[in-house]
């Protein structure tokens, strides 16, 4: 029985999420604002429940911890969601009436939110901040809908260009001068690739649509240009014709022919990467500043394993303002309370301790020289936070995360395949599609 | 009836209510949040005329029909080998159990790094037995995906057959052997005339179970190849999965999963008709 049992495990918590997540209520919650009064957000009384991935879970275990530390009358209380379902689980609350006050939401996903009024418009409180200017610019923009701002920033999850320090010398490179072009990314992992001894110049998770998206999109917007054009409501593909993306996917078609990256890059769907990289077997990966920190052990980092910002093909550079959003339900309880817990957050204080926590601040402010003295390498994705993206879309998931997606198989018949016009055909075409789905 | 009731009302709250309550929704539009509207029979007429599922179901029709008989023939000669109590048969049943007892995800996850070019184990084997290339990509094309994936389902689910079948065949009395010994029956006379008919109802249990495991195959997919390369090893609980919970169109994934049930429920029932046991059924 327990072939059945097995086989039947996702498919029956599907069911039953399925049925939990529309199980409750009928509509949904229609837009409220946050009160425009001096005493919102300040000194509020009682429980604020948060609910935070669990990708951020140290970061939030810290947060939390100190503020209760230190506002007697205000107390947090955090629950961890899955990543893989905390979008539904939210969904169901929300349905239910009894939402969190605030939730740290992957920034991604809150469109699909704002849309149907679901959060406190925020946009009176936020205007109030004086350092609204200084918030990552991706994170707000997935926060906003119709001129109104409906989140904050809560962290930063930035792509960056990491490269071995020491494979540059070896090469005859000089290890405090990364590439800055694509020209320059070729040319290093060529010379870094000639070492030879198991060593590439160059990899990448050729399997994983997401990492793909994270690390290649960042090089397009440097560029100027992005895969999509217009607002939410009214987005249209941007593929036929955008140079910027072509150069990018020839860069790793080239990558791909010369054999500057390991053969199993191919049928890395995500699970080992960057594995190699730590283990001092690659010369340069694009991937998150986060992931290579878990992965590495400390005395690489800086000494051996640097990173510098995701360029552009003719310089330039970028990054993808991945992470999560604060954002408060429309139904929340203790809104003020909620607020209050992250205007906090949001202070410098706070924000200066999230690289000894693994994270990156989203305040561009925050870059100090102090800053960069003590974080060098979490200095680079801060950086380029100013120049940092996330494109604001109903459907960033089927578009981009998913194997059966346009972006990845543009990307599949655009490098692994070598046809750039069938490509381009396809990825207009797929993301039309989806776009035309999303906006009807 | 006293007797029954409870057993009724569990079967009421948490089968018939929310089957009822998932056939409702598929007839509605709804979203991950916001309004629905009653859309009546949409989500099933949209269903026939949907690329992405009638791919999934064809694949999903494909992918049973290459494994369901290997699964049945492996498992009934595994049977064979350990179904007397000679030396060793305790430890041959138990390896030939053990992939089952270990679990279809964590053995997908072990495939999955064994079949990475380069450093996975099975390029290596199958390139000193001259069988495959040293970097061949298993689970980024399409047949050579299929084709790792029904060798591990066959590889996993054998196990559960046999011991299905080893119990049937313990059941079956020695009497019987014995007295066909005398007339000079042969092995395979006595396995094709008494071992055989005497296991039609554990064989009709094995099939089912493996067919409608088959109809529900998910992690394995999900884990090697999420379905890809493109979608073209999605099975249906897949795409009714990625319906739901990445495209959130909830009602029109619970039409999916309405038909599903209702094909499994249809082969199951052809199934327990063409195997029955017609002097079981005469007792």
């Amino acid at each position: 029985m327990k072939l059945l049992l097995n086989r039947q495990v996702l498919a029956g918590a599907a069911v039953v999420t399925l049925l939990s997540v529309v199980g409750c209520a009928s509509s949904g919650p229609a837009a409220s604002s946050a009160p425009s009064g001096s005493t919102f957000g300040v000194n509020a009384t009682g429980t604020v429940q948060f609910w935070a991935r669990t990708v951020s879970k140290t970061l939030a275990q810290k947060l939390v911890s100190e503020f209760n530390a230190t506002h007697k009358n205000l107390q947090v209380k955090l629950t961890l969601t899955s990543i893989n379902d905390d979008v539904t689980s939210l969904a169901t609350s929300i349905r239910a009436g009894d939402p969190p006050d605030v939730v740290g939401l992957n920034d991604i996903d809150v469109p699909a939110f704002t849309k149907t009024g679901s959060f406190l418009d925020l946009t009176s409180a936020i205007d109030k901040l004086p350092y609204k200017q200084d918030l990552s610019p991706g994170h707000m923009g997935l926060a906003a809908y119709n001129g109104k701002q409906y989140g904050v920033p809560y962290w930063g999850d930035f792509s960056v260009l990491w490269y071995n320090k020491n494979l540059f010398k070896e090469a005859g490179l000089n290890p405090n001068d990364p590439p800055t072009t694509y020209a320059q990314i070729l040319s290093d992992a060529q010379a870094i690739n000639k070492l030879g001894h198991g060593v590439n110049g160059f990899t990448f998770a050729g399997d994983c649509q997401g990492c793909l998206g994270f690390t290649v999109q960042p090089g397009i917007w440097a560029d100027g240009s992005h895969l999509t054009n217009g607002g939410i409501s009214n987005q249209t593909a941007n593929i036929a014709g955008n140079t910027a993306l072509e150069k990018a996917l020839t860069l790793y078609r080239e990558i791909w022919t010369q054999h500057l990256a390991p053969d199993n890059d191919r049928t890395d769907d995500g699970t080992t990467w960057g594995e190699d990289f730590v283990a001092g077997k690659i010369g340069i990966m694009p991937g998150g500043y986060g992931q290579v920190v878990d992965l590495a052990k400390p005395s690489q980092l800086g000494s051996e394993l640097m990173d510098s910002p995701l360029p552009g093909s003719n310089g330039g550079y970028s990054t993808f303002d991945g992470g999560d959003d604060f954002v408060i339900p429309a139904a929340a309880k203790n809104p003020s309370g909620a607020w209050e817990f992250i205007q906090w957050v949001l202070q410098t204080a706070q924000q200066d301790q999230y690289p000894n926590l693994g994270a990156t601040p989203i305040r561009t402010d925050v870059l100090t020289p102090a800053f960069s003295a003590a974080h060098p390498l979490d200095a680079v994705p801060l950086k380029a936070l100013a120049q940092g993206y996330a494109p604001p879309t109903l459907v960033y998931d089927q578009m981009f995360n998913q194997a059966g997606g346009p972006w990845f198989q543009m990307f599949t018949t655009a490098v692994y395949d070598g046809n750039m016009t069938l490509a381009l055909q396809q990825g207009q075409s797929g993301l039309s599609r989806l776009l035309q789905q999303a906006t009807q | 009836m006293i007797l029954v009731s409870p057993a009724f009302a569990l079967v009421a709250v948490f089968v018939l209510f929310p089957l009822g309550f998932a056939v409702y929704i598929s007839l509605t539009d709804w979203p991950l949040i916001g309004p629905y509207h009653f859309i009546g029979g949409a989500n099933y007429s949209e269903l026939i005329h949907d690329p992405g599922f009638v791919h999934s179901v064809l694949f999903t029709l494909i992918y049973t029909a290459i494994v369901t008989g290997p699964i049945l023939v492996v498992g009934y000669a595994m049977a064979v080998l350990v179904r007397a109590n000679r030396r060793g048969a305790v430890f041959f049943r138990t390896a030939f159990f053990l992939p089952f007892i270990v679990g279809l995800a964590t053995e997908s996850f072990m495939l999955l790094l064994e079949l990475q070019p380069d450093s996975g184990a099975a390029d290596y084997v199958l390139s000193k037995l001259g069988l495959a290339h040293e970097n061949t990509a298993w689970t980024v094309q399409y047949n050579l995906a299929l084709t790792a994936i029904c060798v591990f389902v066959i590889w996993f689910a054998s196990g559960l057959t046999m011991m299905i079948l080893m119990a049937g065949m313990q059941g079956i009395p020695r009497e019987l052997y014995e007295a066909s010994e005398v007339d000079g029956a042969t092995w395979w006379q006595k396995e094709r005339r008494i071992t055989l008919p005497l296991l039609r109802r554990n064989i009709a249990l094995a099939l089912i179970i493996s067919v409608i495991g088959s109809f529900l195959a998910f992690n394995q997919f999900y884990i090697l190849t999420e379905g890809g390369p493109g979608t073209s090893t999605q099975p249906v609980v897949m795409w009714i999965y990625e319906e739901a919970f990445v495209q959130y169109h909830l009602g029109y994934a619970t039409a999916g999963a309405i038909a599903l049930v209702i094909v499994v429920g249809i082969i199951s029932a052809a199934q327990f008709y063409l195997l029955r046991d017609d002097r079981a059924v005469k007792r």
